[in-house]
């Protein structure tokens, strides 16, 4: 009895190696057995709509629309407490990976049964402003996963083995140098320069950071300046244009960085704020619904 | 005097070192470029940046020399005084001068008090890198959406209805729970759209009958009779057994106090702009479809047959009729044959025929009445008014074209008989017979001289002469023959001979206005349609009591279930729910549908019809009052509503 305990649990463990060797992420959790069951409940909603015959027509106060309100809004309030139950250790079945992944599937799930519980009919009211949210906050997750698959590659590819610290040292470290590289310089060739070295290389604003354009970049208009310019020693300002490309090199190396981080980021400022939203305008749904009952 | 230039650096514990270099000369250059006696290595400062000087060894004159200036107390100066005893401090670049005096000496303290490079400053790494540092955070993001929502669609919808608690009627303007409307409520009650008060009354009680026949006083009032008069006990049971949904559906109802039977579970509103739709079918056949079994097993036997959708299962039409000469008028029994005496013989074969007698009739009178080749229907059967119905054949009217009862012409006007007064009639003819000579024979005229001879027996004086004597009595004959067989009467009527103490009697005629009681027929909607398309027996009819109530089969030659059910091949199919028929509220009343799907002219109904035009007592004796009340209503027909 005891041996055969034994065997089962030396199983298990080598499927969990297998599992970590592969590195099954949260899509793929579990065979996708999540994506498989809110597929079937997608599933098992569009046939039943089709199939019940409710009168006068379908809408959410039928007896079917109240069946899939009560189940989209208890989903929309367990989904949200994913941001809860990442935040608390456990070792228990309920993976944080089995959890997002069941976060994930079934989030998606809510755009049949919410649009399903609507019977199609939108407007402009507090109960099209939930749909309206929930979907929303669908979307915004979905591009969330959506960027979570694919942009650690190149978030990867682009720091070249440097830590965000590095990054940021190099620029200082040619900051340092173009100080001292750009003494000689006179004053009309100095201005740029000095612009360069002002520069803050978090500056930029959410559009900026995300695009990944700065069309007013100090060190670029320095760079272009210095090229140009004829005031001072040629040797020293050669030099100086030296620095300012290398460092405009790093600089760009340390956007994209930054560009790529905030593109993984970005969705839960929407996604967070738009779920609380979600959760107040759903109990203005809900209220209301009982409220003119 | 001399100017001292101190510098300060700090070692890596933190402790001061101070040096002091006395500097040569009385004037002091400051700039970038090595050959000045104080070299700032600062891109900020031009390479020949300032001078400064001291006449008395006290005050310190510092003047900017290529346009570059220095600040001073937060302005920019190019030349400025300092008195070296009361201290200044100057700013070149990131680099700051502070002049000081110690004894005869005039301290020059120069220190870089800003960073080299912007980037040079410390980060804070986790704020830096993210999105934190350009992004509302999204705590604050959660709070700020979270309570504007519920402020614009929780708590201003709650507060206008606060406002508006004990008020009758809402000003106009914006009310904030206008955004909980659901959908647009329909045309007739679009002017309530801001006033969701005026229905729901109370919070959390869902809107009750009260607030419906608050304004709806007329029609709408009762539920129908047929309805009202069964016990509650027989109306449940009637209903069929819920299934899945209907028991979730109760569920939701009975948690959440939501009672059944209430007007809005039929008229259910918010289901978009336009006229509220007509009942469905459902609402019906949730109880009449397999009725009557349910009935009996719950102990109340029924003859209501069972009716489910037009097109696939209704019961045939149960007209009203008189199954005996002079029965009463009842509803005929499902599955016999039908037969209502009215009293008249018709035979409508021999009137509809393309040849004959009556056909050669009509045609000889085309011109002087409205006939043609032969007779048709509408020559003699006239519609109401309104239109619904036809009205009942009259003797002077309909029949009289051909059936003269004229038997006399006095100066040209033709003298008939009374019809509908037989006792008038007897009277009529005995005054003729007294009054008038026998016609006078040919041999009685002229000038000329007769011989006595001709009054003996059998001569032309003797027969005329008996003729005068005896010819009041001969009225009697007349009036017999009118009411036998042969006489004008008689092909239409049955008479009864005279009896003890009676004249001669005709049996009253007794015409239908409304044969099928239960449901409602427009005749003036199916006017594109011929006659006998419907009424296929009449061609063929030979005798009056032929009923020619179409029956459901001529129906459905057109007419469909709600969702176009049908048993039999139909051409053009128009999809008919109950209500098309039959009307729950009032019995005796229209059914309503929405004003789009209304003929045009419907003016004519609206309006009120004559006094007696559906005067039925004749046939269901004395009106029962409120059984066939039927308000007419008398909307004002916009011509949009009208469909046109």
């Amino acid at each position: 009895m005891a041996s055969l305990f034994q065997r089962r649990r030396n199983k298990a463990t080598q499927t969990e190696r297998i599992r970590e060797r592969r590195h099954e992420g949260f899509l793929r959790h579990a065979d996708f057995r999540w994506a498989k069951i809110s597929g079937g409940l997608c599933l098992l909603v569009i046939i039943s709509y089709a199939l019940v015959d409710v009168t006068p027509r379908h809408n959410g106060g039928s007896w079917y629309g109240y069946t899939l309100g009560t189940i989209g809004a208890g989903l929309i309030l367990w989904l949200t407490a994913l941001g809860y139950r990442k935040r608390k250790m456990t070792s228990t079945a309920w993976s944080l990976k089995a959890w997002t992944s069941a976060h994930v599937y079934l989030g998606l799930s809510l755009i049949v049964i919410g649009t399903w519980h609507t019977g199609f009919q939108l407007g402009w009211n507090v109960h099209t402003l939930a749909w309206a949210l929930m979907m929303l906050v669908i979307l915004s997750g979905l591009y969330g996963v959506i960027a979570y698959a694919t942009l650690p590659k190149a978030l990867s590819n682009n720091r070249d083995e440097m830590t965000q610290m590095q990054m940021l040292e190099a620029i200082r470290a040619f900051d340092r140098q173009l100080h001292a590289a750009a003494q000689p310089l006179t004053p009309e060739d100095t201005a740029p320069v000095l612009a360069a070295l002002e520069e803050d290389p978090f500056a930029g604003s959410i559009g900026a950071r995300l695009s990944g354009r700065y069309p007013k970049c100090a060190t670029a208009a320095a760079l272009r300046t210095l090229s140009a310019s004829r005031s001072s020693d040629a040797e020293a300002r050669e030099k100086v244009v030296g620095l300012l490309s290398q460092k405009e090199a790093a600089l760009t190396r340390l956007r994209r960085h930054l560009r790529i981080r905030g593109l993984l980021e970005i969705w839960l400022y929407v996604h967070v704020p738009l779920t609380f939203a979600l959760i107040a305008a759903l109990s203005a749904h809900i209220i209301s619904v009982f409220f003119y009952w | 005097m001399s100017f001292i230039l101190r510098r300060i650096s700090t070692t890596k514990t933190g402790k001061q070192i101070i040096r002091d270099q006395a500097l040569p000369g009385d004037v002091i250059t400051l700039g970038r470029d090595g050959s000045n006696i104080i070299h700032i290595a600062d891109l900020a400062v031009n390479p020949q940046h300032a001078t400064i000087t001291s006449k008395d060894g006290r005050h310190v004159r510092v003047a900017a020399q290529e346009g570059l200036g220095f600040d001073l107390n937060g302005r920019t100066h190019d030349v400025a005084d300092i008195d070296s005893a009361a201290g200044g401090e100057l700013r070149f670049g990131g680099h700051r001068l502070t002049i000081a005096r110690e004894g005869e000496n005039i301290i020059l303290l120069v220190e870089r008090i800003d960073d080299v490079a912007q980037s040079s400053k410390d980060v804070d790494e986790v704020k830096a890198f993210s999105l934190q540092g350009v992004m509302l955070g999204k705590r604050m993001g959660a709070w700020a959406f979270g309570l504007l929502m519920l402020m614009a669609f929780l708590i201003g919808p709650i507060w206008a209805w606060h406002s508006y608690k004990n008020v009758d009627e809402r000003p106009d303007g914006y009310h904030a729970d206008s955004a909980w409307l659901s959908g647009d409520l329909s045309s007739a009650h679009a002017s309530l759209k801001k006033d969701c008060q005026s229905c729901h009354v109370e919070p959390f009680v869902a809107v009750t009958d009260k607030a419906c026949v608050s304004c709806h006083t007329g029609e709408h009032k009762a539920m129908s009779m047929a309805h009202a008069n069964a016990p509650t006990a027989m109306l449940l049971a009637a209903r069929h057994p819920p299934g899945v949904g209907e028991k979730i559906l109760e569920g939701f109802a009975k948690t959440f106090n939501k009672p059944q039977g209430r007007c809005v579970d039929c008229h259910t509103e918010h289901e978009g702009a336009g006229p509220m739709p007509a009942t469905p079918q459902k609402f019906c056949s949730d109880c009449h479809d397999g009725m009557s079994a349910r009935l009996k097993t719950a102990g109340h036997p029924t003859t209501l047959a069972d009716a489910a959708d037009f097109g696939t299962s209704h019961p045939e039409f149960r007209p009203l009729v008189r199954a005996a000469p002079g029965a009463k008028p009842t509803r005929a029994l499902p599955g016999k044959a039908v037969r209502d005496f009215g009293g008249l013989k018709f035979p409508h074969d021999m009137h509809l025929q393309a040849t004959g007698g009556v056909a050669r009739m009509a045609a000889s009178f085309r011109g002087r009445y409205d006939f043609g080749q032969k007779l048709e229907c509408s020559n003699c059967h006239k519609p109401e008014a309104d239109g619904v119905r036809i009205r009942p054949v009259e003797m002077q009217r309909d029949c009289a074209m051909c059936h003269s009862l004229a038997f006399e012409t006095v100066g040209g006007v033709t003298r008939t008989l009374r019809h509908g007064e037989p006792d008038q009639v007897v009277a009529d003819l005995t005054a003729y017979y007294r009054s008038t000579p026998p016609a006078r024979p040919l041999q009685l005229g002229g000038m000329q001289r007769r011989r006595p001879g001709a009054y003996a027996e059998g001569q032309v004086y003797n027969i005329y002469f008996r003729e005068v004597a005896v010819r009041p009595s001969r009225a009697a004959d007349a009036v017999r023959a009118v009411f036998s067989k042969g006489g004008a009467c008689y092909d239409c009527h049955t008479v009864v001979a005279p009896q003890a103490g009676n004249s001669w009697r005709v049996t009253p005629v007794n015409q239908t206005p409304r044969f099928l009681q239960k449901g409602w027929f427009d005749h003036d909607a199916h006017k594109e349609t011929d006659c006998a398309d419907c009424h296929t027996a009449a061609i063929g009819s030979k005798q009056s009591s032929d009923l020619l109530v179409p029956g459901l089969r001529q129906c459905r030659d057109c007419h469909v279930g709600e969702t176009g059910a049908r048993l039999v091949k139909v051409e053009t199919a128009t999809e008919s729910p109950c209500a098309m028929c039959h009307e729950y509220h009032s019995d005796g009343g229209k059914p309503w549908m929405p004003p789009r799907q209304r003929k045009k002219n419907v003016t004519a109904i609206t309006d009120r019809p004559q006094r007696g035009a559906y005067d039925v007592s004749l046939i269901t004796g004395p009106e029962r009052q409120g059984l066939y009340d039927v308000t007419w209503r008398t909307p004002a027909l916009h011509g949009a509503r009208r469909g046109g």
